[in-house]
């Protein structure tokens, strides 16, 4: 049983196919990366799976369990389970970092407040970012208000972590103090879905590849096989354009 | 010019202008909290809300912010009971100051609503915030610290200009006070610079208590002045 299937995933903005059919599933542990061209749908992807684009075909399928996106409970169901980090961090900029981290877990999942802030000191401390709890989030650089959003995202106690394109943001200097958060994420076994077009580092964390280019999955596999061996011209044209550099 | 100010007779009735200062505080204080409960509900609706409501909201808006206060709090004092509906003067100020600010308060509370960041709300969703829940937590602190001095300025047109308004329908606030007592002696240039010093010392007591308020609420650091 995969821990998160998409089958036939379809989605659209206005008049435009975004998604137009994808499939892909994951096993418990696994993460996958979603590579491909600007515009070809992964951010799309990640924002339909946690509610923020309306799918208009196709399922999700979460330890078995269908997502009905347009119930209320099942999608709030599926926001249990999954969790997002976005590109600019999303930050609530009126609170503090540790605010930030423990507001959804005590304000929304009604969890003691004793335990949450604990939980939350231990993962900001995780992500090296323990002396920084009363600091607001235009007091910290791009990088680390990008591991405040992992650690946020981890106090919800995720059993799927979805990435989107969390370091493009960032000053290359700032790039792998978040890689280095990640990188103990897959470690410690979490699920993971993410977009990113750093290629060495999907090549190295990623159990799987997924390329997608138009709004359909092109090619699936092994980094080592997608990135070295691409069956199809257009995922050949794309690694072959992005992995000379 | 051979005026002699007499400050003597002021002094004599202080308590009671201290009364009416006391009055305004209160009308200012319920008004404006009146009219931002009902601002930040009808911001709310412009937000979120369905077509027909957003409508009837900006018919409030347009109506009341297009008429003179005045005329509203008459509307309520001496119309109303010739539909045999009959409230105490203290009452129509109140009411027709609450519905006064809260269509200024909507368009001011409705400016923060638009400045709210989309992805701070798309965040908050995703963690499973709830409409109430977004507004509580993310869009009113980040209003509060927004359109603060939108919001103190506002409180002090309520406080000075809306509630002396009282005044004109036997409301004994501070203006009404300050002219019920000059008429009786005509003390007037006496009564009302203390009157004007009385109304400074308010707005100041009202801002420290707003400013302690935003900080207190929504760790929002502001200025006093």
């Amino acid at each position: 049983m995969p821990h998160l299937a998409v089958n036939e995933l379809r989605a659209r903005y206005g008049a435009l196919d975004v998604l137009k059919g994808v499939s892909f599933s994951i096993e418990k542990g696994q993460v996958v990366a979603l590579v491909g061209p600007s515009g070809s749908g992964k951010s799309t992807v990640l924002r339909t799976l946690v509610g923020l684009t309306p799918a208009t075909g196709g399922n999700v399928m979460i330890n078995d369990d269908r997502i009905d996106f347009a119930s209320t409970a099942s999608l709030r169901r599926a926001r249990d389970q999954i969790a997002i980090v976005f590109q600019q961090y999303n930050l609530f900029q009126n609170m503090r970092i540790i605010d930030n981290v423990t507001v959804a877990p005590t304000k929304i999942k009604k969890r003691p407040k004793a335990e949450v802030r604990a939980d939350a000191e231990r993962l900001l401390a995780m992500v090296g970012l323990a002396d920084k709890l009363q600091a607001f989030p235009d007091q910290l650089s791009g990088g680390q208000q990008q591991r405040v959003a992992i650690a946020r995202a981890l106090a919800l106690h995720p059993e799927i972590l979805l990435l989107d394109e969390v370091t493009s943001a960032l000053d290359p200097e700032l790039v792998n103090e978040v890689l280095d958060s990640i990188r103990q994420l897959a470690e410690d076994g979490m699920t993971m879905v993410l977009v990113s077009h750093e290629m060495a580092f999907v090549r190295e964390i990623a159990d799987q590849v997924v390329f997608m280019d138009g709004g359909v999955v092109v090619e699936h596999g092994p980094p080592a096989q997608l990135f070295d061996n691409p069956k199809t011209d257009r995922a050949r044209n794309f690694f072959g354009k992005i992995l000379r550099h | 010019m051979n005026y002699t100010f007499q400050y003597g007779v002021v002094w004599d009735n202080f308590g009671a202008l201290m009364e009416g200062a006391w009055l305004t505080l209160q009308l200012g204080v319920f008004a404006f909290g009146g009219g931002l409960l009902i601002g930040l509900i009808c911001a709310s609706i412009k937000t979120y809300g369905p077509l027909p409501l957003r409508i009837l909201v900006d018919s409030y808006v347009v109506f009341i912010t297009n008429t003179p206060a005045l005329i509203q709090i008459y509307f309520l004092y001496f119309g109303l009971p010739e539909l045999g509906v009959r409230w105490s003067n203290e009452a129509c100020v109140l009411i027709g100051l609450v519905l006064n600010a809260g269509a200024y308060l909507t368009m001011i509370l409705r400016a923060g609503f638009l400045s709210v960041r989309k992805n701070e709300i798309e965040a908050g969703l995703t963690m499973g915030f709830s409409v109430v829940q977004q507004i509580r937590y993310i869009i009113v602190p980040h209003i509060a610290k927004s359109v603060y001095p939108a919001l103190a300025n506002f409180f002090i047109v309520v406080l000075v200009m809306g509630t002396s308004v009282g005044a004109l329908i036997g409301v004994d606030e501070l203006t009404g006070q300050a002219i019920n007592l000059s008429s009786i002696n005509y003390r007037w240039l006496e009564y009302f610079s203390v009157v004007a010093v009385l109304y400074v010392a308010l707005t100041f007591v009202a801002s420290i208590g707003l400013a302690l308020l935003g900080r207190w609420a929504f760790r929002v650091k502001v200025r006093i002045f």
